[in-house]
């Protein structure tokens, strides 16, 4: 019993560390955003390691992270092997949130505009805004952050996520209550939250009103986005079906943001009344085909699943991995195909890869690292025709595997 | 309990409180969830801050625990300690030892505790106090909870 007696006094010092700058702001002017700052560094006494990284045109990597209440920006000219000193993406502080589901996001605007994106949670449970800041100058420095939707009520507009048409316009989607916020105050029963969109056609300085995509999306899981053939957006995401089968949707977006059409994507049939808290992820191949990784509890089993969503069904559906297979990310380049995950060997947390050189017709497997401590999701990520893996862990830092 | 800290945390608001957490590593959320270690029916809710299904699970416990002395309930925080964590709890008079995630890999303490668990919330550990193990997730009922823990019908 002493040596439980002494993990639990270590946990307990641990605890009691990461509450000091806690109790080290307390005192700090009643401000706004700091104190929506503070209960944000409240909720979190972890590290929170949600993170997104893209390649600019030019080669370089760049990554966003956050670190309190600033997100920072660090840039890599040897794919991922030496990291600068990071630039600051909100000079004003302000509460972020960074846990893998509901990550900030880093995406490049046609014009060469650096467009990172995230949510601000506020200070109610489960609130937030999405909000977006640009940078002119290659991510030396961001124009002040907007919010980038009209509806200002202190509810849900959390777990966004960023896609650039090929036209250019910057699309933003993400979950919202307002319209379960509405149905409670009426008393109506509402499944689930929905989704909205809002576009920007200014390289994202300011977007035009949103506009409701689906009702009824699942509450916490992230929204997976990719560029369809014709260069429009689509979007996935875990839906709730009548009566609360918590499968996924797939949309297409028009230039104002408003669906093209909904559709089911997954046909699991998982019935629960709770929070997966464990999104899709879309990759579009050059010949149309959209590749699928996804979580479903199936038979009773939770898995990790692979498919291509293809006329109102899948083609192909299998498992990802193990077991324990979870967060599972994709990525397309060309002919080339790369599947991610994270899988918990018993000690360590694994990440696996498949590669399919053939536009998913084969793949062969691969193991490229391990973490000992905690780590955000891994993101499958391309440049030109090399598919890459970027995983930042708690121990070990950013780390990106150049898939062979 | 040795292993039972008192931790006070000061709220943003200012006001200050004391509650008992106990953090969680792998080892100890084996402990806590293998079924030999339970003798009486006893109910180990997994639930979070940001998961709205997980009140409906922890109400309905708290209520069965209160009616019925010889069941237990301890609850999980699938996160670290925070004040959203404790007043969530006291908000709906959850009785029980309360636990959070440690500094432990929080993969390590999710499969610790269940390595069917995938992290969906609400998950719950139902043991009927003879050795029993059920794990269910999502929003469950009073007639199930009761026949997973190997009770009789309602009376």
């Amino acid at each position: 019993m002493t040596s439980l007696h002494r993990l639990g006094a270590i946990a307990m010092l641990a605890i009691a560390a990461s509450m000091l700058p806690h109790f080290a702001t307390a005192a700090e002017p009643k401000d706004k955003a700091t104190m929506a700052g503070m209960s944000a560094m409240g909720k979190k006494a972890r590290v929170d390691l949600g993170s997104s990284a893209a390649f600019a045109r030019d080669g370089q990597l760049l990554a966003v992270a956050k670190q309190g209440d600033h997100l920072l920006l660090y840039r890599s000219r040897d794919q991922g092997a030496n990291w600068s000193p990071p630039t600051i993406v909100n000079a004003r502080p302000e509460a972020i949130a960074g846990d893998g589901e509901n990550r900030p996001k880093i995406a490049f605007a046609q014009d060469g505009g650096v467009l990172v994106s995230w949510t601000r949670p506020l200070a109610k449970p489960n609130t937030g805004e999405v909000r977006l800041a640009r940078s002119d100058d290659g991510g030396a420095s961001f124009a002040t952050p907007i919010t980038v939707h009209r509806d200002r009520q202190e509810i849900t507009h959390r777990f966004e996520t960023m896609v650039i048409g090929v036209d250019g316009r910057i699309y933003l989607a993400w979950i919202d209550k307002r319209d379960l916020e509405s149905a409670r105050a009426a008393k109506t029963p509402y499944r689930g939250a929905a989704i909205y969109a809002a576009v920007s056609d200014d390289g994202g300085r300011s977007f035009k009103p949103e506009t409701r995509v689906a009702d009824h999306s699942c509450e916490c899981c992230r929204i997976a986005a990719a560029v369809d053939t014709d260069g429009a957006p689509l979007i996935l995401w875990r839906h709730v079906f009548e009566p609360n089968e918590r499968d996924h949707a797939l949309a297409k977006l028009k230039p104002d943001g408003a669906p093209a059409g909904v559709e089911r994507a997954t046909f699991d049939r998982w019935k629960v009344d709770g929070c997966p808290h464990h999104g899709p992820a879309l990759a579009v191949a050059p010949d149309g085909t959209r590749h699928a990784v996804w979580f479903n509890q199936k038979n009773g089993e939770g898995r990790a699943f692979y498919g291509r969503l293809a006329n109102g069904g899948i083609e192909g559906q299998r498992f990802v991995g193990g077991e324990q297979a979870a967060r599972a990310d994709i990525a397309v380049a060309g002919r080339r195909i790369g599947i991610l995950w994270k899988e918990f060997d018993g000690e360590r947390t694994q990440l696996h890869a498949e590669i399919s050189e053939d536009g998913g017709a084969s793949f062969k497997r691969l193991t490229l690292g391990a973490a000992n401590g905690a780590s955000d999701h891994p993101r499958a990520i391309t440049f030109g025709k090399d598919l890459f893996a970027y995983w930042r862990t708690e121990l070990e830092g950013m780390r990106v595997f150049r898939l062979p | 309990m040795k292993r039972l800290f008192l931790i006070a945390m000061l709220l943003a608001c200012g006001t200050v409180f004391a509650t008992a957490f106990l953090a969680l590593d792998r080892s100890s959320a084996r402990m806590l969830t293998d079924a030999k270690a339970h003798t009486r029916p006893t109910i180990v809710a997994l639930w979070s801050t940001d998961c709205p299904h997980c009140k409906k699970n922890l109400e309905l416990f708290a209520d069965m625990v209160k009616a019925d002395a010889g069941l237990r309930l301890i609850t999980v925080a699938a996160e670290p300690l925070s004040a959203e964590v404790a007043t969530s709890l006291d908000r709906v008079k959850v009785p029980g030892k309360r636990y959070v995630y440690g500094a432990d890999s929080p993969e390590a303490i999710a499969f610790a505790l269940d390595p069917k668990w995938r992290g969906e919330l609400p998950r719950t550990l139902f043991f009927d106090g003879r050795g029993n193990r059920i794990a269910v997730s999502g929003v469950v009922g009073i007639a199930s909870t009761r026949q997973s823990l190997g009770l009789s019908d309602p009376r």
